[in-house]
């Protein structure tokens, strides 16, 4: 119950509070401190909805989470120094996935700035290099178009995250309305010349084995639509990285799954065969290409991309489309139909036949195969869900498994891979998805670093499903030291976990219990059927490994299906 | 390879040093000048070519950042 408010004078606050309504946010995750309070002041009774978490970092990604689900700018605050500190992996979460957030962070009073003072950090030069810009607001007549300006700048172009870090005093001063309206976005989309629509069409009319891959410049519905209609134009085999998971119609027969270290054996090998790959908003990360030189080494590369500089950047690129994925597929149709359109369904079926089901270990010595688990959860799961992972083991079994409908039903820390990002992402996600259910899927490591947010779930009553795959081991890494580090395991056992069930119910958040493959029918149907925020203990075998998997810097060749 | 900077934010100069470190370049010779609004900058960067051209292209991206606006 917020008692009866006293007026008082409005402040930058207020100001910041304006700009943010004017810019259609709805909710803001932060955590309060010193130099932040003329906002949270601000805020106090305000109709904007802030969300409480428990650690800055979770506000990032909760915000992130948000961004990825919905195509909505996000927004956190955070007070200054450690505050602004504790942001910023979030912000480098978000710039390496091109994810719309905007950074609202407080610092020392200006005449303190350089003294350091008592909670300073210069969070401007922290971020400067990991967001799209970081903006120190001086004058408090700017709070208002500066604000307005970060979101435009998060918004286009390549999204990213914009980080405004505001003084204390300015905060403080007396409200100043708006004074001029922000500066206006030249915002117009590259778009890819004729020549290099015609060349890529010229490329596709001249392949026997193209291949078409969408990334995370493929997430927008228009950009999906069209990938899909070009896929079904031209009977082609298609692949997606872990960022244009979802681009594919999961009823489309030529789609072949994730594409890279852990994609399918099916993708990487027709990659590999292809002579010609369309690669569509795709920055072809190591994860990816593994060994650059020997990628598709036969193929006319035809790269879409709205961000020139990544042309070039791994893999030379034969024909460039500097254009929004979307239009730019748009206008390769056009092109296409205006002549004559090819059709690849018989490659398309050979690529398909290179591949073969995912590998999975199954049940041993009474414990349950995690992947077994994950099929069993992906079939039950409800139609529309949205599903959040963690990072790790899990993240790509999940990746492997899952068959969103759209790219931002699939919502992960792919460039960065920051563990933690997952619990709180899909905090994030139940807010900008009302309605819609929501899976966390974590492992027992990440799990740990941002679980104290299971105060937030309780706080809001968040309808998250937390899916909490324990295998008493940091999975991924132990994987590699099996694998490539003869076997030392070397501080990735975490077989003194606590009881997960017990921490929930400390948070008065009712939990499941599958402690073998005999318990998950039913403790999965129980946990589906709940209303409301719950957790679901999945205790499973702890040696099983990701299959398949090419190792880092390696080739299709070096793929391996099994330890053998 | 030679680089001319104008931005408006005069710590972009040292986020294009930053990088040249990252990127395994030197700034082997940077000159610059700011007046309230405008950051001029010339940088005269050593590396491995390929390393160069990513350079210039962060560069460029970055840069381009500060052009969506129309004062």
């Amino acid at each position: 119950m917020i008692p009866a408010i006293t007026p008082r004078p409005r402040t930058g606050g207020d100001a910041v509070l304006e700009a943010l309504e004017r810019e259609g946010v709805d909710v803001i995750f932060g955590y309060p401190g010193g130099t932040i309070m003329p906002f949270y002041d601000a805020l106090y009774g305000h109709p904007m909805r802030h969300i409480l978490v428990r650690h800055e970092a979770a506000a990032a990604f909760a915000a992130g989470g948000y961004a990825r689900t919905s195509g909505r700018v996000g927004v956190c605050c955070a007070t200054s120094g450690p505050g602004a500190t504790n942001l910023v992996t979030g912000l480098v979460d978000a710039m390496m996935d091109s994810i719309p957030v905007v950074a609202i962070t407080a610092n020392v009073r200006m005449p303190l700035m350089g003294t350091d003072g008592f909670q300073e950090a210069d969070v401007c030069a922290i971020t400067q290099c990991t967001t799209k810009a970081s903006i120190l607001i001086t004058d408090p007549a700017q709070l208002y178009t500066k604000v307005r300006e970060a979101f435009a700048l998060a918004r286009s172009g390549r999204p990213g995250p914009v980080l405004i870090d505001i003084p204390t005093d300015v905060l403080k001063a007396p409200y100043v309305p708006e004074q001029n309206p922000p500066r206006k976005v030249n915002d117009v989309k590259p778009v890819a010349s004729a020549e290099s629509v015609k060349a890529a069409v010229d490329a596709i009319r001249s392949s026997h084995r193209p291949v078409a891959i969408a990334g995370g410049g493929a997430r927008d519905p228009k950009a999906v639509k069209a990938f899909r209609e070009l896929c079904a134009l031209l009977g082609l085999p298609h692949t997606t990285t872990i960022c244009g998971l979802g681009a594919s119609d999961p009823n489309d027969v030529h789609g072949l799954g994730m594409l890279g270290m852990h994609g399918t054996k099916a993708s990487n090998l027709t990659v590999h065969a292809a002579d010609v790959v369309l690669a569509f908003g795709m920055r072809f990360d190591d994860r990816v290409t593994g060994r650059p030189d020997r990628f598709a080494k036969e193929a006319t590369i035809v790269h879409n991309d709205i961000d020139v500089s990544e042309f070039d950047k791994i893999i030379p690129t034969h024909v460039k489309l500097h254009g929004d994925a979307a239009d730019t597929i748009k206008a390769i149709i056009a092109e296409l139909k205006s002549g004559h359109v090819p059709r690849f369904d018989d490659w398309a079926v050979q690529a398909k036949a290179l591949g073969g089901p995912l590998p999975s270990d199954v049940s041993k010595d009474g414990h349950l195969s995690a992947t077994d688990f994950l099929d069993q959860l992906f079939a039950a799961m409800p139609a529309k869900a949205i599903v959040s992972t963690d990072v790790g083991q899990h993240q790509m079994w999940a990746a492997q498994r899952f068959k969103p409908n759209a790219p931002r039903d699939f919502c992960t820390s792919a460039g960065l891979g920051s563990m933690g990002f997952g619990f709180p992402a899909a905090i994030g996600a139940c807010f900008a998805n009302p309605g819609r259910p929501v899976f966390a899927i974590c492992g027992d490591g990440g799990f740990q670093m941002t679980m104290p947010e299971l105060a937030t779930v309780k706080r809001y009553q968040v309808p998250v499903k937390i899916v909490l795959i324990d295998n008493r081991n940091l999975g991924m890494v132990r994987q590699w030291q099996e694998l490539f580090y003869d076997e030392r395991y070397s501080a990735t056992n975490l077989s003194d976990n606590p009881d997960f069930c017990t921490i929930a119910s400390a948070y008065d958040i009712e939990s499941f219990r599958i402690n073998g493959p005999e318990d998950a029918p039913g403790q999965l149907a129980a946990f589906l059927a709940y209303s409301g925020p719950a957790l679901l203990h999945v205790s499973c075998y702890p040696m099983e490994l990701v299959w398949p998997m090419i190792p880092a810097g390696g080739v299709v060749e070096d793929l391996m299906e099994s330890k053998g | 390879m030679n680089y001319d900077l104008v931005v408006g934010d005069p710590r972009t100069v040292a986020r294009v040093i930053n990088m040249a470190h990252r990127f395994q370049c030197r700034a082997s010779r940077v000159d610059s000048t700011s007046t309230d609004t405008v950051t001029t900058a010339h940088f005269e960067f050593a590396g491995d070519a390929k390393q160069l051209d990513r350079l210039r292209a962060q560069i460029d991206r970055i840069v381009q950042f500060e052009k969506i606006f129309v004062s």
